[in-house]
């Protein structure tokens, strides 16, 4: 493998050509090559095999508190892992209910088996989509475009048998396949999941083009057959009724409420412990100092770090007709007989068989820093990354950044600005600048903590955000969804403003919803909008006090709730304004791509220079948040960035000497008032 | 960036002043200046002749100091001349100065601005800085000097990390208590890798209740709540403690203006109604600032002027700090009750603290004795003390009283907890003492909002300290600095 010029490829002109080629058929891959052809691009999704496409290859689970977000956004840019989730989950739970809207977790146990099937559906069935199987081993690459940064561009693939594929932009979504490396035990093979082959050839090009590249390990556990589990004595889990569904699109989900399946909670008790002290000398996969997820350990770091105590398992159903349980929380990698032990020293699980033993991953990822906020990398044009090789954990993680790369791939090859989420738009823009601007040392997961704008950012809100610039921008969202999303704005738009013109007094309010503790401290009449913040209103309540004219606005039951919680929120939006302003004005200053930050004259210690540097924000707004950097070094990169045009204009005007004077302190100040006029008119 | 100079010290005729540079070519600036390749010793003064670099002219023989950046105020590599003051030996350096490259005359405040921004000063401390230089009396520079030293900016900054360490534990709470993968491990966890979520503490890994962040917020808005209640000690020493001279016509307000500034700041006549306008001068009184006004006697006045005059000493007592009544002290009758009556009569504000001053003791003759034993007397009466503005018997039980009522509105800068200072630092912290109580009102139920809270007040106390600051807040602390500081 190496750098192959176009030029000199023998038949190059027979060689197949697309605009977009994807690499991987995973939770990334699948959502790219499916956006990238909802845009309109030609696309190829290349994958080792067309039977693992849509592989929960991990937990059978989607979503949670913060990646529910995720989904939620995927949807709203019409990506597929909501609509196929809605289609195929087994019990449907929604996570911190009695928290708040703006942090509930939408969060399914789903079916494997339905899963890839309704995934394998959508993949086969879209439009502009081909799907082949094959092994990727190189890249093509051509001299670069001189009017963006990077070394050269990549113009295609080498498959695994030779042969060639053109194509206008690739997104490699590889997964663990870099130099993946599966451990059970002592024994270590090359494998990117338990029985896939790794790509090496991929991963020797990416380092010879001068990727910097980092390791990282995850783990699985075991899986376990079900009749030989007794739940008898194990506290039951019960799914929400009614399911909340994961897409917009969704009345309902397709699964009956009280068919759903059921979760169990058992724990781990000192035996395990035990056995996995006294075998520490057979699990490489421990010793080994590569950074692993600190929020989904392996029970041999949890039994290390925190000893004698229990740790919490779930059992968890793998699909309706599956004889599988997944145990959630006992990831390890020691000796299948051990792995034996372990379980059966947990209550319920004395007589289970284990099906699968638990393994580890070790594999390369590349370090994010090195794309930008379009998931282009800034060292070989018209290639993308998403997924798990950008150093995430996580389906949600990994669908999300796939929809972009896939938009943006595609609006790449058809010359068109890159769709970008802001950080206050979004939590994909929080997650891709986090990674972008950040880096990271351990699989990246998502959090709502990480969410600057939380209250802004809601799962309920995702398709007022996303779905309007998703199909004006980068023409990935169908008609249909357009529609949707036009015809709740109007809606919500039209209720809030009928809730908010009826006015009555607060004596009048009370009797007719007198469940509502109205607090009586103003004198002024209150809306209906102020009333419906209350905890204890909704529009149920307030419609049946005032028929007319909120009858009608109760009666479509999604929006009843998006306008309970529009007013409960209204405040803290309205006071998130400003600072989302401020955020939007810092992300617009952007700092040059080759800036030298070791010889620009502003005053910066060695130390941040060498940070900006290696991070290489590309505004001011992901500069701010890079740990370290202080407030003063932003306010001098600020101050450099805004003077950067301007400096040779200042330096013209040349001084006359007498205003040096005291006495002409006042001319003086005049003058600088002046220029710092200029600075404002400049921004 | 550029280099920047300026007069550090007074301007005008004076023996010694002293010159500033900062920035990376300070150090050609002093070579050029002393003709010397060689700087002296970072931090000792050295003797040097001064020329013109241009021409070689002498300008002057002064002492130089070399500040090899970090280490100076600005934390850039900075000089100072001191040379002597006449307005030409110090116009010729800046003129010589102004003539190097990259070197250009300092805005006003530029010097502390690049210590903040160097990371030298927080905002508390910048502003302390300035009063410094502003103090007029020896409370105020206590008060300044404490700021600039950084006290109150560390007292906020604690307030600051204790929200932090809250805000961690109600994040932890939202996102990891109900997710199936995370166990309360991850908490502990946090604490040790510190990347994720720096700021959990041990409380945390027993238990999932928020009793430890409710209780942390509880007393936090408490601690805010009583500084702002500090009566506005810091904020009165540093901008004057208003006292109004007030009562009816000609019992001698006027003359005790003058009396108290020790100059005719004020017209006196023996015609009642002589003052119509609103007086003002400012004095030191025990090392705390007073800023005194004398008033229009309060009478239901016929002319329209004094009217006038009369409504103006109504709105100055109202906005008070502190009263001094003015009685005549042959006119007032001798016995508690009708004194209160007298007093009453002026319609002090009823909280403001009042001294009663009975004027003209001199024309008393011997009655003098009754009144004092009518005031002992231990009747709800304020302080009184017995004065002739004509003798100037009494005046120093005046002053001693007036320093005692000072202390007490100022409080001892020195001791306690640092002072509120400025109006701007009262504002954030009632907002951020307002979205703490809200926090208490949501927790129970939307977590999320009342999380909101949190961060809010957070932001409020990260701007008082710019910690979270913008551009447009610097531009306002900074403007009131003067050029050379």
């Amino acid at each position: 493998p190496g750098q192959r010029r176009v030029g000199s490829e023998v038949g190059a002109a027979a060689a197949p050509r697309y605009e977009v080629v994807v690499i991987g058929g995973g939770h990334a891959g699948t959502e790219a090559a499916a956006a990238a052809a909802r845009g309109g691009a030609r696309t190829l999704l290349l994958t080792h095999k067309i039977s693992t496409i849509g592989e929960m290859s991990c937990n059978p689970s989607f979503g949670g508190i913060g990646k529910g977000h995720l989904m939620r956004e995927v949807d709203a840019l019409d990506g597929l892992c909501g609509r196929v989730c809605d289609r195929s989950g087994v019990h449907y739970k929604v996570l911190n209910r009695c928290k708040g809207p703006a942090v509930w977790g939408l969060r399914a146990q789903i079916d494997r088996g339905l899963y890839k099937e309704h995934m394998q559906k959508e993949i086969l069935n879209t439009p502009l989509l081909t799907v082949h199987e094959a092994s990727v081993e190189d890249l093509l690459l051509t001299e670069p475009e001189p009017d963006h940064s990077g070394k050269c561009q990549v113009t295609g693939v080498v498959l695994g048998d030779g042969s060639t594929v053109h194509a206008g932009s690739v997104i490699l979504t590889t997964g663990t396949f870099l130099r993946g490396m599966v451990l059970i035990g002592l024994e270590t093979h090359p494998a990117g999941r338990l029985g896939d082959q790794p790509a090496i050839g991929l991963a020797q090009t990416l380092e010879k083009l001068g990727f910097a590249v980092g390791r990282l390990k995850t783990g699985t556990p075991p899986r376990l057959a079900k009749d030989t589990i007794d739940f008898s004595g194990l506290q039951e889990r019960a799914a929400d009724n009614p399911p909340v569904p994961f897409s917009f699109l969704s009345e309902a989900v397709w699964i009956k409420p009280e068919d759903q399946l059921l979760c169990y909670l058992t724990r781990t008790t000192l035996k395990a412990q035990e056995i996995i002290h006294d075998n520490l000398h057979l699990n490489n996969h421990i010793r080994e100092t590569t950074r692993g997820p600190r929020y989904c350990p392996s029970l041999e770091s949890k039994v290390l770090r925190f000893p004698n105590r229990e740790h919490q398992v779930w059992l968890e159903p793998e699909g309706l007709e599956s004889n599988v349980i997944y145990p959630q929380g006992v990831s390890m990698t020691l000796p299948p007989e051990l792995q034996e032990q372990v379980i059966r020293s947990i209550p319920g699980l004395e007589r289970a068989k284990i099906l699968q033993p638990g393994y580890g991953v070790q594999y390369d990822f590349l370090d994010p820093r090195q794309l930008t906020a379009s998931l282009e990398s800034r060292l070989v044009q018209r290639l993308f990354f998403a997924g798990q090789i950008n150093g995430t954990t996580g389906y949600e993680e990994a669908a999300a950044q796939g929809v972009i790369a896939g938009i943006n791939a595609c609006l790449r090859v058809h010359g068109k600005p890159p769709f970008i989420v802001s950080r206050t738009e979004g939590y994909i823009g929080v997650l891709i600048d986090d990674l972008t601007t950040l880096g990271t040392s351990e699989p990246y997961r998502m959090f709502t903590s990480r969410v600057e704008f939380r209250m802004s950012l809601r799962p309920d809100n995702a398709d007022a955000r996303l779905t309007h610039r998703g199909f004006e921008e980068a023409g990935c969202v169908s008609q249909q969804r357009y529609e949707q999303a036009v015809k709740m704005r109007a809606a919500l738009e039209v209720g809030i403003a009928t809730l908010k013109s009826l006015q009555f007094s607060i004596s009048k309010w009370s009797r007719l919803v007198p469940e509502v503790p109205i607090s009586s401290s103003r004198r002024l009449p209150l809306s209906a909008f102020d009333v419906l913040r209350y905890p204890e209103a909704n529009m149920e309540l307030l419609a049946r006090a005032v028929p007319e004219p909120l009858g009608k606005l109760a009666q479509w039951r999604q929006l009843a709730e998006r306008l309970k919680i529009e007013a409960a929120y209204e405040w803290c939006v309205e006071n998130q304004q400003q600072e989302i302003e401020e955020v939007r004005r810092d992300e617009a200053l952007r700092l040059p791509e080759d800036l030298d930050y070791f010889a620009i004259d502003a005053s910066l210690s060695s130390e941040v220079r060498e940070k900006l540097d290696s991070n290489r924000p590309q505004t001011i707004g992901a500069l701010s948040r890079i740990p370290g950097i202080t407030p003063a070094a932003i306010i001098n990169l600020l101050r450099f960035v805004k003077t950067y045009h301007q400096k040779a204009e200042r330096l013209k005007a040349l001084p006359q000497t007498d205003k040096y004077l005291p006495e002409k302190a006042a001319s003086q100040r005049q003058i600088s008032a002046k220029s710092s006029e200029e600075k404002q008119e400049y921004l | 960036g550029d280099t920047i100079f300026a007069v550090s010290s007074g301007h005008g005729r004076c023996g010694v002043a002293v010159i500033r540079t900062s920035g990376p070519g300070s150090r050609g600036a002093l070579q050029s200046l002393t003709g010397r390749p060689a700087l002296p010793p970072p931090r000792v003064l050295a003797l040097r002749r001064i020329r013109d670099p241009a021409t070689g002219e002498p300008l002057d023989r002064g002492l130089v100091v070399w500040f090899q950046g970090p280490q100076s105020f600005t934390g850039e590599d900075c000089a100072e001349l001191h040379v002597h003051g006449g307005p030409a030996v110090v116009s010729g350096v800046l003129r010589a100065l102004g003539s190097l490259p990259g070197l250009r005359p300092a805005e006003p405040g530029e010097f502390t601005r690049r210590a903040f921004r160097r990371g030298k000063l927080d905002l508390t401390a910048a502003e302390g800085l300035g009063d410094l230089i502003r103090a007029e009396t020896e409370a105020q520079r206590r008060q300044a000097l404490r700021q600039m030293e950084g006290e109150l900016g560390r007292l906020y900054q604690r307030w600051s990390d204790t929200l932090t360490q809250a805000l961690a534990h109600l994040e932890a709470y939202i996102d990891f208590s109900e997710d199936d993968n995370v166990e309360e491990e991850v908490l502990s966890q946090g604490e040790q890798g510190g990347a994720a979520l720096p700021h959990l503490c041990s409380s945390y890994r027993d238990s999932w209740s928020l009793h430890a962040v409710d209780a942390t917020v509880r007393a936090l808005e408490q601690e805010i709540g009583s500084h702002l209640q500090d009566g506005r000690r810091g904020e009165l020493l540093r901008g004057g403690v208003r006292a109004v001279i007030a009562g009816p016509p000609n019992v001698g307000k006027s003359s005790l203006l003058n009396l108290l500034c020790q100059r005719p700041a004020a017209i006196v006549s023996p015609v009642a109604g002589t003052t119509r306008d609103v007086v003002e001068v400012a004095l030191n009184v025990g090392g705390y600032p007073l800023v005194l006004s004398d008033t229009a006697g309060l009478r239901d006045a016929t002319d329209p002027i004094e009217q006038e005059g009369v409504s103006r000493a109504r709105d100055r007592l109202r906005e008070a700090d502190l009263v001094l009544a003015v009685l005549d002290a042959a006119a007032v009758p001798t016995e508690p009750a009708g004194l209160g009556a007298a007093l009453g009569s002026l319609q002090p504000p009823p909280t403001t603290p009042c001294i009663l001053v009975l004027n003209k003791a001199d024309l008393l003759k011997g009655q003098g004795g009754t009144l004092r034993a009518a005031c002992a007397q231990g009747h709800p009466l304020p302080p009184v003390t017995l004065l002739s503005c004509k003798t100037g018997e009494g005046l120093d039980r005046l002053l001693a009283l007036l320093a005692r009522e000072l202390a007490q509105l100022c409080g001892d800068p020195l001791s306690g907890s640092p002072s509120l200072t400025q109006s701007r630092h009262s504002l954030h912290l009632r907002q951020c003492a307002a979205a703490l109580a809200w926090y208490g009102r949501e927790h129970r139920s939307d977590l999320g909002l009342a999380a909101e809270r949190l961060r809010l007040a957070r932001r409020h106390l990260g701007s008082i300290t710019g910690h979270v600051s913008t551009e447009d807040v610097l531009d306002i602390i900074f403007r009131d600095f003067c050029v050379g500081k």
